[in-house]
């Protein structure tokens, strides 16, 4: 996967309309459709139906659209809810490699039946049980179309009978997996820090942002937010912070004078850390990411602006 | 095999001629001279021409010489390090299997050609990616040279992970608990670096450097590293049992003696209960604290002999 910015995947309901129309005005990076959160299959085959008409109001501030669907309906789901303007499909429970191919193979015919470029489509996946998570190398590795890889924990917890409990994160093993073997393969792991994978607070900005932030310093690239409260703490978490950027730009200048000195290990200003090769590429790295972020940003202004006129 | 004693190691550019001619002076248990990422691109060469004469001073202080190589040029850093003497050749960013026995085979062809007895020298295996971490049992299994291993956290690591360094809690739980139990799978030794909420990125912090060999020591770990010359002396000293464990460790064996001549399975020191488990604990701290205090005796040795007869400086 070529590097990609997309912090905040704000999920809402596609039933809800009310929500459909004014989703774009919350600056997400990415909007996710869920067509899996009504009762029934008639309420499902309702939603499927609504898919089509809310890509144009879900991307008008610029975010890039995602449909949730689920493992058990999903090739009926991936037919019904493929459209032009649709970036991805997230679905959760997969568990092998099998079940990647199998969602690749619906994802093919409904890419030939609505006119949309073969294998454009991106797979994010969210691992909800011990087969998952222990095959996420195979799973992340069984097609070029993944792009993410997350935890459901919820339905995590109910597989492994684990009780929430805020006070520790008994996941602390899956999501260390997940997020090294997405960085080996170069995708994105998402997820935030405990408990808001579990037991989420939607009022408190501050608390959103912390676990967001610990999140992307656990390693996660962005994560899935219930509500629009967490779009602009995590676009803030997931990026680097404004107040790093002097410091980068210090250890750049800092290292290139201490290599035309003809040395590669120099501490930095005032300071006993010690800036060598890995310390200068992270903030190369991280400079790098900012100018993603900005230009990220600069495109959803500009959808905003077109949006609002 | 004998198990080596490396609790101190100072990481240092190789083309430093005032930190190599220094070097063996350090107390260190091991030496580890770096081609890599301490050294600018334009020195690489120089760097490597200078491998062969600072072997002898890094010996003189009786601590073992390793030398860092470059993923970029691994032919000819080895080909620049495959000298008696050298004790081991450490390869940074490993990923792969692949590389390992290539590494393997190079050192291979020159231990031959230059008289060393083959696989005297070993591998380090440096693991500083996601990638490698992942590939973690494939790489510690890929030759027998490499004799510990360990890692999945630092800055490379931090740097591939894209996260901050000393951010208040663990970011590589998982990674360097991965290539811990990798090590301990295939029964190699293992380093380790127990996680401490209260550093500030210091490299010259003796206090720091103290607890965290502690914590290390009681954690399992038996080797440490670091950067700068104040840390060696809290490193060996942290990594080394205190008299008074060794002492007790002594109570605990001979107890445990006591129970087995009863014929029983368990019995009870103070309060503390004494079985084949404490027993083989306090087995190995006696045993560790003797190698550790061999390793002392073997510098000090050493260091008197260098001083009755100083070879030349490097030049530079």
């Amino acid at each position: 996967m070529n590097p990609f910015v997309r912090r905040s995947h704000l999920q809402i309901s596609v039933l809800n309309q009310e929500e459909v129309l004014s989703s774009w005005k919350h600056k997400a990076d990415a909007i996710v459709l869920d067509i899996t959160d009504g009762a029934g299959l008639a309420a499902r085959q309702q939603a499927r139906e609504l898919v089509r008409g809310s890509i144009a109001p879900a991307s008008k501030g610029g975010g890039e659209v995602l449909v949730r669907i689920s493992k058990e309906a999903l090739f009926a789901d991936v037919k019904a809810a493929l459209w032009p303007g649709v970036k991805g499909i997230i679905c959760p429970s997969l568990e092998t490699a099998a079940d990647v191919r199998e969602l690749d193979e619906a994802l093919l015919e409904a890419e030939k039946e609505h006119g949309i470029p073969r294998g454009s489509t991106e797979v994010l996946v969210l691992l909800d049980s011990g087969k998952g998570i222990w095959n996420v190398r195979e799973i992340i590795a069984a097609s070029s179309r993944l792009s993410t890889v997350g935890l459901e924990e919820s339905s995590l917890y109910r597989h492994m009978e684990i009780m929430p409990d805020a006070s520790f994160d008994p996941l602390v093993y899956a999501k260390g997996r997940i997020i090294v073997e997405a960085v080996a393969a170069k995708v994105h792991p998402i997820g935030v820090a405990h408990p808001y994978g579990i037991m989420p607070g939607f009022d408190n900005p501050q608390e959103i942002h912390r676990l967001a932030l610990r999140g992307k310093n656990m390693g996660f690239k962005g994560a899935i937010c219930l509500h629009p409260s967490w779009v602009e703490p995590c676009n803030r978490a997931y990026a680097p912070a404004a107040d790093q950027i002097d410091y980068f730009k210090t250890v750049r200048a800092t290292f290139a004078e201490a290599v035309a000195r003809g040395t590669a290990a120099t501490p930095y200003p005032g300071t006993t850390q010690m800036i060598d090769v890995p310390v200068d590429e992270r903030a190369r790295i991280m400079l790098e990411l900012w100018e993603m972020v900005q230009s990220r940003e600069a495109d959803k202004a500009s959808a905003l602006s077109k949006a609002a006129e | 095999m004998p198990r080596r004693v490396r609790r101190s190691g100072l990481m240092m550019p190789i083309n430093n001629p005032r930190f190599v001619n220094n070097s063996w002076r350090r107390n260190c248990d091991s030496l580890d001279f770096d081609l890599e990422d301490s050294v600018p691109q334009s020195q690489k060469e120089y760097a490597r021409s200078l491998v062969k004469q600072v072997i002898p001073i890094g010996l003189m202080g009786g601590a073992d010489v390793s030398v860092r190589i470059n993923t970029a040029t691994p032919e000819a850093d080895i080909a620049a390090s495959a000298w008696p003497g050298m004790g081991r050749i450490a390869h940074p960013k490993t990923e792969s299997a692949q590389r390992i026995r290539e590494v393997d085979a190079l050192i291979t062809k020159y231990e031959r050609l230059r008289g060393i007895r083959v696989g005297a020298i070993e591998v380090t295996a440096m693991i500083e990616s996601a990638l490698g971490v992942s590939n973690g049992y494939d790489i510690a299994s890929a030759s027998p040279r490499v004799k510990a291993f360990g890692g999945g956290g630092g800055y490379d690591m931090s740097l591939d992970m894209g996260v901050d360094m000393f951010v208040g809690f663990n970011q590589f739980v998982y990674s360097a608990g991965e290539c811990e139990l990798v090590a301990r799978a295939l029964g190699k030794e293992f380093s380790i670096s127990v996680h401490m909420t209260d550093t500030s990125g210091s490299v010259s912090d003796a206090e720091a450097t103290y607890l965290r060999a502690v914590a290390n020591r009681k954690a399992g770990g038996r080797s440490g590293g670091g950067l700068h010359p104040n840390v060696v002396e809290p490193s060996n000293r942290g990594l080394t049992p205190p008299p008074e464990e060794v002492d007790q460790a002594r109570r605990v064996l001979s107890a445990y003696e006591e129970v087995q001549r009863r014929g029983d399975a368990e019995g009870e020191l103070n309060g503390q209960v004494i079985d084949a488990y404490e027993a083989a604990r306090a087995a190995e701290l006696i045993d560790w604290s003797r190698l550790c205090a061999e390793k002392d005796a073997f510098k000090e040795q050493k260091r008197r002999e260098a001083e009755g007869l100083q070879p030349q400086p490097t030049a530079r």
